[in-house]
């Protein structure tokens, strides 16, 4: 189980994480969606070592790491390049941190063949060993670099964005695969994305990081559907947020958040009794295949918009320009008390 | 792993990001310090003895550590000497005008005008070669050039252009300037192309779409980035002829004294302390040069 | 367009400063075939290679004195390989530190740089000062080479930057990542990786040392170096001696450059082995 608690970084003024409290448990898949800037790639790297921290504590079941060099932290790191070592071949590269780690070694070179090729099977590369990095293909690198760091068997494994560099269509089967090698390997991974539905499809557990902390850490259809604040509901790009204002006094004070599928619109003054409604002016609507997104414009100038599935449409002809009042279940709204 | 928490820090006044910028500046510093403790022993110590020598005494065939400033009075009174500091400061500057006026153009074409790659390398590379030839080679290698009897006056006379031997072309202040010329323009050549080849050609070709003409957009765009080009050649061909003394040693017939000569002379009749003087003086020129130049170019930037 | 004139213009000129920078070694080359009887100069009395025998020491008796060449090549080579290792040494080092920030980098910065700045004859004689006062006794392999390394590390250093700035850290953090320690690491990767840059600085390094005369001149003792030994023939009367010499040495050079060139070669070649298995 990995811990952290009350960590914080800073670069001079900029404070990149503010006292971060997060657990990993064993086992477990857990995706980290945070927005470019968000301090994610920094919280890996603190728990990896190529940086420490200003405050807290970074500890592996109970056992403090932060304060010691990377190389004795037994933890696995897969980067967003991969970061490959270009001076050697695949099966070199697997084989490099079994041969030369500080901890153990293996010398037996038997052993070493055995492991290297049992690895690059595990993530379909048998065959590939003699390969120079420079002739392989982005997918097999991504694995070669999983390899890498699998054979060593790490505790933690921690994947900065690992599917940021391949196109969509090997994104999508790497997405399945990583997480059945993970499920045979019996080892954490610590996901970090910038994707909502990477981190949705692919963790056991997601947790968001937003403002340098972490806003909610839950089970992903729990997170989809009950977040615990406006940070996590922003981060899931599924939720309409605005100030509870806007739908009269029924709704009191704070900050309310409805999902874009569970929004119904009807004309003025055409709303049913007991649904809470706001104003709103139809801006223009998106043809996205199976679903459809009309975007509105709250008299606040808040930005709303409503999903219709072409199953199931729900929404009348819209005329662009025209107000509308868009209405909800009242136990279909999260309402949180604070600053937005 | 647990016997390694021996290793971790436990003075809690420190956080591990503040020890391991610590270890990294630790290690940063031990890296350095073999590097900087050359320099100080071997380049900064001398210089400074250069300083201190120059107040000594001088005897006859020798120094004594007593301080005075005589070599300096002499040194100032001296017209010899004063015209060598006038000699240098005046080869200097022609020399520096000219690898500019000549190298410019050269680097204008290579590195603006030829958009092959290959063919832009291989011009960079010829002028490059004949730095594989000893420089002294390529200094005395003018003499077979210049000479009474040399190639220019032969082909000259041959033509029919002139029917004297030119004796002004070698053994002359002219020989030394067109030597220096020739070796050290390929440093102005260099940075020059360097700064002119990371100028997008698409820039030139829109101004050209609005109608620019090749001055205007030579004064409004490839002059000024080629620039800081101009000024870290400008320090290299500077810094190399203030300390010359070989090609007026060879090329002048002792017509020219620099005060690198007025150095390699004095050192040659062991007057230790005069040879400082001049040495405290070149460093001097130097320093300002280059100070002024640094104030215009960031070379830190530029490298 | 203006360039229709311009370009043609500036390839003509670019020409004619080619023949600017190689036409005296042309003709030096062409004189150093003087006949035995004949001057540094024009006209060539007869072609013949005894200029070249002269240097070599095949010719009988001559009213020429032999260029003290053997000794002083050999002494330069030695010299030029002690200053290669140790400022390549210190440039990859140096450089290394440079890849973190620390205060005082910026006049650490140029405490290197000084020394590819300061005249030679600057150093040269305050090293002679220096050995004066300290009863050092001067030579080659002593005050010689530390100035040598004074003159060629600012060069090493700074090429090894240029290829660090280049150099992806993650490469060296994955492998920390993998339970390597940071001396495995810079041995089986770093290393391997900058090793052109290193290579590419050990050549410059050596030219420079190679070639290096105002520094020497001073601190150098009773033993010459070859540029010295040239140095030497200034004073008095030129012979087609030394342009023999200078066409043989020009050629010495050459055969460096191509061995660097073929060790270069051999890194890319393996590099292109493997990416040619991608077709199969």
């Amino acid at each position: 189980m990995l811990t952290l608690s009350r960590v914080s970084r800073r670069y001079g003024e900029t404070t990149a994480l503010d006292g971060v409290d997060f657990v990993v448990p064993e086992n477990t898949y857990m995706s980290l969606l945070g927005a470019s800037g968000s301090g994610k790639t920094t919280l890996l790297r603190l728990i990896a070592g190529f940086e420490e921290p200003d405050q807290g504590e970074i500890s592996i079941d109970g056992e403090r790491i932060d304060g010691q060099p990377p190389h004795l932290r037994d933890i696995g790191f897969v980067f967003q390049n991969f970061a490959l070592f270009p001076h050697l071949t695949v099966a070199q590269n697997v084989s490099y941190g079994l041969r030369y780690r500080a901890n153990a070694p293996v010398s037996n070179e038997n052993e070493i063949k055995d492991r290297t090729e049992s690895v690059l099977s595990l993530v379909g590369l048998s065959g590939f060993g003699h390969r120079a990095i420079s002739a392989i293909s982005g997918g097999q690198r991504q694995r070669v670099a999983l390899a890498r760091t699998m054979i060593c068997e790490p505790r933690v494994i921690l994947l900065d964005e690992p599917l940021g560099a391949l196109d969509a269509n090997l994104r999508a089967r790497m997405c399945d695969e990583l997480k059945a090698i993970r499920e045979r390997l019996k080892v954490s991974f610590l996901h970090v994305t910038g994707s909502e539905t990477e981190a949705l499809t692919m963790g056991d557990k997601v947790a968001v990081l937003s403002g340098g902390k972490i806003v909610q850490s839950d089970a992903p259809d729990t997170l989809f559907s009950h977040p615990n604040n406006v940070d996590a509901a922003r981060h899931l790009n599924a939720w309409n947020i605005f100030e509870a204002g806007l739908c009269g006094p029924a709704m009191g004070q704070g900050t309310v958040a409805v999902r874009f599928d569970q929004i119904d619109v009807s004309a003025e003054g055409e709303v049913p009794d007991g649904r809470p409604w706001l104003r709103a002016k139809y801006l223009t609507g998106e043809f996205n295949g199976p679903t459809a997104l009309s975007f509105f414009r709250a008299e606040d100038g808040t930005l709303l918009q409503v999903i219709d599935h072409l199953s199931q449409p729900r929404l009348p002809d819209m005329v662009e320009g025209q107000h509308y009042d868009l209405h909800f279940a009242p136990d279909a709204a999260r309402q949180f008390h604070g600053a937005a | 792993m647990t016997a390694l928490s021996t290793d971790t820090p436990t003075k809690p006044t420190h956080s591990p990001a503040e020890l391991r910028e610590k270890q990294d500046r630790r290690r940063a510093m031990g890296l350095l310090t073999p590097g900087l403790l050359w320099m100080s022993l071997f380049m900064v110590l001398p210089m400074c003895m250069v300083v201190y020598v120059s107040f000594w005494t001088q005897t006859t065939f020798a120094v004594e550590s007593t301080l005075t400033t005589a070599s300096w009075e002499r040194f100032l009174s001296s017209s010899t000497y004063l015209s060598a500091i006038g000699t240098t400061l005046r080869v200097w500057a022609i020399v520096l005008v000219a690898t500019v006026v000549v190298g410019y153009p050269v680097a204008l074409f290579i590195g603006l005008f030829v958009r092959n790659k290959t063919f832009q390398t291989a011009l960079l590379v010829a002028c490059v070669i004949p730095f594989w030839t000893s420089f002294l080679i390529r200094v005395i290698a003018w003499r077979p050039m210049l000479g009474t009897e040399g190639a220019i006056n032969v082909i000259l006379m041959k033509l029919g252009i002139i029917s004297e031997p030119l004796t002004f072309l070698l053994f002359s202040e002219f020989s030394v300037l067109v030597g220096m010329t020739q070796i050290y323009c390929v440093f102005m050549v260099g940075p020059i192309t360097f700064m002119l080849g990371r100028i997008d050609p698409s820039v030139i070709e829109a101004a050209r779409d609005l109608g620019a003409s090749f001055g205007t957009i030579f004064r409004r765009i490839i002059l000024p980035l080629s620039l800081p080009g101009v000024m870290v050649g400008s320090i290299f061909v500077s810094v190399m002829v203030l300390g010359e003394f070989a090609t007026a040693a060879s090329l002048s017939g002792r017509k020219v004294n620099l005060l690198g000569n007025i150095i390699v002379s004095q050192v040659g009749s062991l007057k230790w302390a005069f040879a400082a003087v001049a040495g405290v003086v070149l460093t001097i020129i130097i320093t300002a040069v280059i100070a002024l130049a640094l104030r215009i170019v960031d070379l830190r930037k530029e490298m | 367009m203006q360039s229709r004139i311009l370009r043609p213009t500036l390839a003509i000129y670019t020409a004619a400063f080619l023949l600017f920078l190689y036409g005296p070694m042309i003709v030096l080359a062409i004189l150093s075939f003087q006949s035995s009887d004949g001057g540094p100069q024009f006209p060539i009395r007869d072609w013949s290679i005894y200029w070249y025998q002269h240097l070599l020491g095949l010719t009988e008796t001559s009213r020429v004195s032999q260029l003290p060449v053997g000794d002083s090549l050999l002494r330069s080579i030695l010299l030029a390989f002690m200053t290669t290792v140790v400022s390549t040494i210190l440039g990859v080092m140096s450089a290394e530190a440079f890849r973190t920030k620390f205060k005082g980098s910026g006049p650490a910065f140029y405490l290197i740089i000084l020394g590819m700045m300061v005249p030679g004859v600057l150093v040269g004689l305050g090293m002679a000062l220096l050995s004066n006062t300290l009863g050092i006794g001067r030579a080659w392999w002593g005050t010689s080479f530390v100035l040598h390394v004074v003159y060629t590390y600012p060069f090493a250093f700074l090429v090894m930057l240029a290829i660090f700035n280049r150099f992806d850290r993650s490469v060296e953090e994955a492998s920390l990542s993998l339970g390597v320690s940071p001396a495995q690491t810079f041995r089986r990767v770093t290393f391997p990786i900058i090793f052109p840059g290193v290579l590419s600085a050990m050549l410059f390094s050596f030219t420079l040392s190679y070639d290096e005369f105002s520094r020497t001149l001073f601190t150098i003792g009773s033993q010459l170096t070859l540029p010295l030994a040239i140095y030497g023939t200034f004073s008095v009367e030129i012979y087609p001696n030394i342009f023999a010499f200078g066409v043989l040495t020009t050629l010495f050079s050459f055969t460096l450059l191509v061995i660097y060139g073929l060790l270069m070669k051999r890194f890319t070649a393996k590099a292109a082995r493997f990416k040619g298995q991608e077709e199969n």
